[in-house]
């Protein structure tokens, strides 16, 4: 067992340095910032600007996590302060189907349903014509994959309140929401850090159903109605013909060496906010 | 002013908890409910400002009078009588906030004061009540988990103190603290019982002993007696309170 856990620790130092070799000669070419920074995304003259798919995955998690946070939020009170118990019986296995559904479901629910309502009734207020393939779009559909493992992860660090401290703000004349507001939240304030910072790293790294809806355009997007390419989708699109041209296939190797950083920074910061939690609370 | 409990009944799920309960309890007092462990005695206490109510699958018949208004069943306000009728729970239990908050946060979500100074005002006026205030003068915004397990328990009935209530109720309030922690409770209640009605739970014999006026003995939720402390313990009538008192049970 003992080797088990240290092959899966492994596991990821192999790929840190697999996408790191891999990604090498785009390295040699052009710094690290410079590949950041630049927005020139020509694979045939050699230049790779990775800042519009940055930007994009930038966008699509903000949109994401605006939309996911509250509901989130509000369906956790919902369940852990007010909910009767049959309802929360009810609950807990709708969230765990919606967490188990394939994301090609989310993304063909997005293409089917939120890409058309988007393009035939929110573009026309601001543009004159839009596919709906947008920011917006990857927003949404990512934000409701997210909901569900947000959700259970603020059921989870509002159900480590005790139980006498609800009842010490309620016996001081306190409602329930006010006691959610001003005590609740407060104790559980790095708790609720630490979950969104986890389904920001999730929302990062979602491939498929993003792909699907967010027009795969390249370009830095300036506002939620334009399209938008992050990096997931770029790897993803690119792969088949990356073989072909060694510094294209380095390129993608630095897109995904970038989401790899990325995600495991996220991941480190999550626990790290979760460890100082647990020792604050004893 | 008084709390009068009429043919009160609790259920939780299929387990009758308390049995017709009749009860008074008497105003500027110490009430100490004694009996052995499951006898009801919490429940009492927490039907008396609704915490009960939280609990799954509970039924309550009955009446609990206070100031001669039915709480249960009058659809009567219970932000405003759990402002009237403090808690102080068995284990301390600081709101994750500082000290000066922990006895403000009744004060600012009943809207008591309109004017800081008001506010805190009264803050030291409540922390100098329990003893507090000389010991943590000048950290009062530092965080009260800080302050130790004794400080901590009367921080929490300063911050019941705080929003001017007509009763305390303290279950097993001394339970969790060291003997001196304990002693300085128990000195507290003894002179708070001027201006306050105190209900007290306790598990301890010789603190109903020490600082009881009037005491009620429960036995599987049912009150076998009740009286002044020098009737119930020197005179008692009933055969369960004798054994409980000479230590058959507890």
């Amino acid at each position: 067992m003992f080797s088990m856990t240290i092959i899966a620790i492994l596991m990821v130092v192999v790929m840190f340095v697999g996408l790191y070799l891999k990604s090498s000669p785009v390295l040699q070419e052009k710094s690290f910032w410079q590949l950041l920074s630049s927005s020139e995304w020509k694979p045939m003259k050699g230049e790779f600007g990775f800042l519009p798919f940055v930007a994009g995955t930038l966008w699509v998690t903000l949109i994401s996590i605006l939309i996911a946070l509250p509901v989130s939020l509000l369906t956790a009170v919902y369940i852990t302060e007010y909910a009767k118990p049959y309802i929360k019986r009810l609950v807990f296995p709708i969230l765990d189907i919606l967490a188990a559904l394939p994301s090609v479901i989310f993304g063909v629910w997005g293409v089917l349903v939120i890409v058309p309502w988007i393009s035939q009734h929110v573009a026309p207020h601001f543009m004159d014509f839009s596919t709906g393939y947008t920011v917006f779009a990857a927003g949404i559909v990512l934000g409701v994959m997210v909901i569900p493992l947000l959700v259970s992860l603020f059921i989870e660090v509002f159900s480590s309140v005790s139980t006498d401290l609800r009842e010490c703000s309620l016996s001081l004349g306190a409602t329930r929401w006010q006691t959610v507001r001003k005590v609740i939240f407060r104790q559980t304030f790095s708790g609720i850090i630490a979950a969104t910072v986890l389904a920001v790293s999730r929302a990062m790294g979602e491939t498929i159903a993003v792909l699907m809806v967010c027009g795969c355009v390249i370009g830095i997007p300036t506002g939620i109605l334009d399209p938008c390419y992050p990096i997931p989708a770029l790897i993803a699109n690119n792969y088949g013909e990356m073989l072909s041209m060694p510094m294209y296939e380095a390129a993608l190797m630095f897109a995904a060496l970038i989401l790899f950083v990325v995600v495991l920074f996220f991941n480190l910061l999550s626990r790290i906010i979760l460890y100082r939690l647990e020792k604050r609370l004893g | 002013m008084s709390i009068e409990v009429q043919n009160l009944n609790v259920h939780i799920k299929d387990n009758h908890i308390l049995k017709n309960v009749n009860v008074t309890l008497p105003e500027k007092q110490i009430t100490c409910i004694i009996g052995p462990s499951g006898c009801g005695k919490t429940t009492l206490l927490r039907t008396l400002n609704r915490l009960i109510e939280s609990t799954e699958g509970v039924t309550i018949e009955g009446k609990v009078l206070v100031d001669g208004q039915d709480i249960i069943h009058s659809g009567s306000e219970v932000t405003e009588l759990r402002r009237k009728i403090g808690l102080v729970s068995q284990r301390p239990c600081p709101l994750p906030m500082s000290i000066f908050d922990n006895v403000a946060y009744g004060c600012r979500i009943n809207k008591m004061f309109n004017k800081r100074r008001l506010l805190i005002y009264q803050v030291q006026k409540n922390l100098k009540a329990v003893g507090l205030w000389d010991e943590i003068r000048g950290r009062i915004r530092t965080p009260a988990s800080r302050l130790s397990i004794g400080q901590q328990q009367r921080l929490c009935l300063a911050r019941s103190l705080a929003v001017e209530p007509e009763y305390i109720l303290a279950d097993e309030a001394t339970s969790a603290l060291d003997p001196i922690s304990a002693k300085t409770i128990e000195d507290l209640f003894v002179q708070l019982k001027e201006q306050y009605s105190i209900i007290m739970v306790t598990h301890t014999l010789r603190q109903a002993l020490r600082i009881a006026d009037h005491v009620v003995f429960m036995y599987l939720g049912e009150i076998i007696e009740e009286g002044s402390a020098e009737e119930v313990f020197n005179h008692p009538q009933q055969e369960l309170t004798k054994k409980y008192l000479s230590g058959a049970f507890s």
